[in-house]
């Protein structure tokens, strides 16, 4: 989700109308492009905008061509047209193939740039390589002050150390290995060109630098300023369709403020692939079936209704029968994959407050899954049995799983990215959350009487997600008297009352007391462990009542009672 | 003469005996009453104004653990005097630490209390430590002895030296003290009265016992009349946990509502949490800073899906049979394969798509611990809760979303109104976000939901349209409990949860 910085009164400019003060209704607008403010300021708003898809609106010319358009004030599809050939022609090295193939270009001519517009069509710029450029992994975008560039261009290789130039806001020449190095823009991108022998570099006739793609341009030539009349974009990438519409959505933008667009020629010398002319400004045409939009939205809008919230949504309508409609799509929408998303435009378009709520009357039946079921009869039998239920996280360590359990660690389910590491692990059991919380409260009333029901995961080869959820119950007892037999009695309270019949065997447990340990057998199943807290553990928790505990498998104890 | 119950009788005279005032414990040792019940016995008394009950406060100082070693070993600052007078009265800091045997964390103290106290300087050119007076004995000093003597001491009755010494010793946390309340019983000049008067003990019983019962001897006592207003000790009952108790009511109304409860797993496959719901595999959410993703193994299996993993595969690059465009990329099946802890439950929704028991027309929720690389703070978890579902349905429209949704609001939620706003999800084309008012708290987003992509129904074998919606449960269960701070949701505090009113 980007959130774009936007001066108001640059953007009230474009609009050509006041955008409301008062931030209700501000969202209320910025609704039809799915933006909502999240600081507003007099002079500057933020704007989130929720659709990480649609990269048209995230700069201040094309919320503003949106907004015009959902307000009534222009609608329709608006036409952007290549007025001529700039005489820009490029040629792509055939080395480039594996390392960053697709370059497209365009020329903007008498473009009406002030400092606020600068600014804003750099921050778009910066938005477009973030999200749809994926941090200039896929796309990325270059400007420069045409007037200052020689064609033809060529977009080719450098080793590291071969070539160097003044990177933008530097005053000194840095080769390309000195600009990843000492460059913020270097440092931060470094990682895409590493991997390769040589790097990408962009020149032009004179053997001028433009730029090292997609790390940082020249401060010489690719630098904009409100001086600037004639803008030559460029954008490279990994991504030929993403290229192309990256391209056309900074050529559009710099069009709303006044440019006239001209084309490049870019000459590739892969295998199939010859020569490419950018920026494609087409229209694209997509059948949109009236039904469907009526069956989508649920309300029987009229062809002529259609029609009008199509053209406030800035499509244009190239046919239109009782049946069909002929969609113009204009070439920034990059978002557009499916005709259900011109539907949505048009409820949206229509207003979706608009809409009178139906609840669907569908005759189904409501039920709890039987684990759910059974899980709440084991929770109502705890409850009874007086005690006080608790929740705690399924993440934790394996210092809190083993360490201080008085265990040897053992391998368990870990995240590989975790951003706090005492939640890197899975808990494989319950009991040591339950003495951690225990830990928390040694200042509160006693008797202390807890348990939780909950997931516990651990590895499990065979199955498709390669580890097993269990669903385990822990309860744990303290008081200054607390022990094996009062834990025991609660055990037998609880399998008694769902019908199960169980035997302890003896065994030795690090966090319980020797000869105070039993595993929980039913129908000969190992049910889970029963035991009084061992001190080593109690000392480990800083705990200082005597505790006793048991911990059983719930889906094991499910089936079990089923039989 | 006064007809008392046996414990008022027994109390009034043992105050008669001690002259008309006694502390409580006095009257437990010559009574032979307990302690409870000669408490009862006096508020009893109090509330017919035979006696008074005067409440005294009593500071009580003892040593702390740290107290404790200086009151055996010395306080640091006399360990070094003694050590340096042994050396001459003058020696480098560095030797007389060490032989008065500091640890490197109370050499500082040593230091600053020597110069406080004046007892000696150091000489900054050569770092020497030099005595300027051997002290006597001092007051905290004095009262380290005592406490390590006697245990504890009374600060009231100390004498001002000492009380100072105290707040002193205090400070360095040497001691800890506390007050603690003790009452005294006062004969009121009616009491005294009735007490020379004479007393007659009622012969009245106050635990029934089964003998008693049974023998009917009740018949012929008469049942003590008890304090009904006196404190009682605390009963801690068992509870449901009240996050999950709100959880379950929610289950019970959406139960209601028709709907049938589905699950998934907690580790799942890219395939459901992600790939089935149409995002891209470049898609900035699955990153490594949104989704947690599975140290080892790193895959899981995908065999099950070959049939279904064929079709997402072709919908994500051309858009297959959907008549969508696709995202026009490379599709990687190892990238599906992939393991994550559930980020959200809409892979639930995408699992049951392709169960075999799916009903249509049908209504599935679930409710589930989702996962997110994320820190804690009032607004943050790494782990949360979402409730989803889904509704199928030949006919199902955007109008049918919007139905559900308010009904949730009011019903699930009360709210007071509710409002709708275009919203995105890479799964659901048209999106609503749900907004809602409710008094009190203002507008607030509750939910996010939609209709499924055709490029993710389609690829699943579903047909009708499905309508997908969650709700932000760990939000609602604030609002209803009045907790700002998210972390309550997994509190620590068992005072906290005991005290929670179950509403």
């Amino acid at each position: 989700m980007p959130t774009v910085e936007v001066e108001r009164e640059d953007l009230e400019s474009l609009l050509g109308f006041k955008l409301p003060e008062e931030e209700d209704r501000l969202n209320e607008v910025l609704a039809y492009i799915k933006g909502e403010v999240k600081t507003s300021g007099e002079e500057e708003l933020h704007i989130e905008l929720k659709d990480s898809n649609r990269a048209d609106v995230w700069g201040v010319e094309g919320i503003a061509r949106a907004l015009r358009g959902y307000l009534g004030v222009e609608t329709g599809l608006k036409d952007y047209r290549v007025a001529g050939f700039s005489g820009v022609k490029v040629h792509v090295d055939s080395r480039l193939e594996n390392i960053r193939p697709y370059i497209a270009c365009t020329v903007v001519k008498g473009v009406k740039l002030t400092d606020a517009a600068i600014r804003q069509i750099m921050h778009f710029q910066d938005k477009m390589d973030q999200t749809y450029g994926r941090s200039r992994r896929k796309t990325s975008i270059g400007l420069y002050d045409f007037d200052l560039v020689d064609p033809p261009l060529r977009y080719g290789v450098a080793k590291p150390t071969e070539v160097s130039f003044v990177p933008l806001d530097f005053d000194e020449k840095l080769t390309l290995e000195e600009i990843l190095e000492k460059h913020p823009k270097g440092i931060e991108y470094s990682h895409i060109v590493r991997k390769f022998p040589v790097w990408p570099i962009f020149k032009d006739s004179q053997d001028k630098v433009l730029s090292f793609p997609p790390i940082i341009n020249s401060n010489d030539l690719g630098k904009v300023t409100a001086q600037t009349k004639n803008v030559l974009v460029e954008v490279t990438g990994t991504a030929y369709e993403t290229v192309l519409r990256t391209l056309t959505n900074v050529t559009v933008a710099l069009a709303d403020r006044g440019g006239t667009i001209y084309s490049a020629k870019i000459h590739y010398s892969y295998d199939g692939v010859s020569e490419v002319t950018t920026p494609n400004l087409d229209v694209q045409k997509l059948d949109l079936d009236v039904g469907y939009v009526r069956k989508v939205v649920g309300i029987n809008l009229k062809l002529s209704e259609i029609k009008v919230l199509l053209e406030k949504a800035r499509y244009g309508i190239a046919e239109a029968s009782e049946s069909k409609i002929t969609v113009q799509v204009p070439c920034y929408r990059v978002d557009v994959l499916h005709p259900i998303d011109v539907v949505e435009d048009i409820a949206i378009a229509y207003d979706y407050n608009k809409i009178q709520p139906r609840w669907p009357q569908l005759i189904t039946i409501g039920r709890l899954s039987s684990e759910e079921d059974f899980r709440n009869i084991i929770r109502e039998l705890m409850v009874g049995l007086g005690f006080q239920e608790v929740l705690t996280y399924v993440t934790t360590n394996p210092e809190v799983l083993f360490t201080k359990m008085n265990l040897k660690p053992e391998k368990v389910v870990e995240i590989a990215n975790p951003k706090i590491v005492s939640m890197r692990s899975l808990r494989n059991w319950l009991l040591p959350n339950l003495m951690e919380f225990l830990s928390h409260n040694t200042h509160v009333e006693y008797p202390q009487k807890i348990f939780e029901v909950g997931y516990c995961v651990i590895h499990d080869e065979k199955r498709e997600n390669k580890t097993r959820d269990v669903e385990k119950l822990a309860c744990v007892i303290t008081h200054s008297n607390a022990g094996f037999t009062e834990a025991k009695s609660i055990l037998e309270a609880l399998l008694t009352s769902v019908g199960l019949k169980y035997r302890l065997e003896e065994m030795e447990f690090g966090s319980f007391i020797a000869g105070r340990t039993g595993r929980i057998l039913v129908q000969e199943k190992d049910l889970g462990i029963i035991g009084e807290i061992h001190p080593q553990v109690l000392q480990n928790w800083g705990l200082e009542n005597p505790a006793a505990a048991f911990e059983i498998d719930v889906s094991k104890m499910q089936q079990l009672v089923r039989k | 003469m006064v007809e008392l119950p046996e414990n008022e009788a027994k109390t009034l005279l043992a105050l008669k005996e001690a002259q008309g005032r006694l502390d409580i414990k006095g009257i437990v040792d010559k009574s032979g009453l307990a302690d409870a019940a000669v408490m009862r016995a006096a508020l009893s008394l109090e509330s017919k104004r035979l006696v008074k009950i005067v409440e005294k406060k009593e500071t009580r100082v003892s040593l702390t653990k740290e107290g404790m070693t200086y009151a055996e070993k010395g306080l640091p600052e006399r360990r070094v005097v003694t050590v340096l007078e042994e050396m001459g009265g003058e020696a480098p800091v560095e030797t007389v630490i060490k032989s008065a045997g500091l640890e490197k964390d109370s050499l500082v103290i040593a230091l600053g209390w020597l110069s406080r106290k004046g007892w000696a300087k150091i000489e900054k050119k050569d770092r020497k430590l030099k005595l300027v007076k051997t002290p006597s004995k001092e007051a905290d000093e004095n009262l380290l002895s005592l406490l390590n003597e006697k245990g504890s001491l009374i600060v009231e009755v100390l004498d001002e030296e000492l009380k100072n010494a105290v707040s002193v010793l205090k400070r360095r946390k040497l001691v800890k003290v506390n007050e603690q309340i003790t009452r005294e019983l006062e004969l009121t000049d009616e009491g005294w009265e009735q007490a020379k008067k004479g007393i007659a003990v009622a012969e009245e019983i106050s635990q029934l016992t089964p003998e008693i019962i049974v023998t009917g001897k009740w018949r012929q006592k008469k049942l003590r009349r008890y304090n009904i207003q006196a404190p009682v000790a605390r009963t801690w009952p068992g509870k449901r946990h009240p996050y999950l108790r709100f959880l379950d009511e929610l289950k019970r109304k959406l139960v209601s509502l028709g709907f049938k409860e589905m699950a998934g797993p907690i580790v799942e496959l890219s395939l459901f949490n992600c790939d089935a719901l149409f995002m891209p595999q470049d898609h900035p959410a699955r990153e490594i800073h949104d989704m947690c993703f599975l140290k080892e193994p790193e895959h899981g299996n995908l065999d099950k899906y070959q049939h279904f993993l064929e079709r997402i595969k072709q919908t994500h690059e051309d858009g297959w049979k959907t008549g969508s465009k696709g995202w026009g990329y490379s599709f990687s099946m190892l990238e599906a394969a992939r393991l994550m802890l559930r980020s959200q439950t809409t892979a639930a929704s995408a699992r049951m798509l392709i169960n075999k028991d799916l009903e249509i027309p049908g209504k599935y929720f679930s409710v589930a611990r989702c996962f997110r690389p994320d820190v804690i703070d009032r607004t943050h978890l790494p782990e949360f809760n979402q409730v989803e579902g889904i509704i199928l349905g030949e006919d199902l429209t955007l109008r049918d979303l919007l139905g559900v949704l308010e009904r949730f609001a009011l019903d699930i939620a009360e709210v007071d109104k509710v409002k709708f706003r275009p919203d995105y999800f890479p799964f659901t084309e048209p999106s609503v976000e749900l907004v809602a008012y409710k008094k009190g708290y203002g507008w607030m987003e509750f939910g996010g939901s939609g209709i499924f992509r055709p490029e993710v129904t389609l690829p699943l074998g579903v047909e009708v349209p499905v309508l997908a919606w969650g709700l932000g449960v760990d939000r609602l269960f604030m609002m209803k409990a009045g907790i700002d701070d998210i972390r309550s949701l997994f509190s620590q505090d068992l005072a906290w949860i005991r005290n929670m009113v179950v509403v």
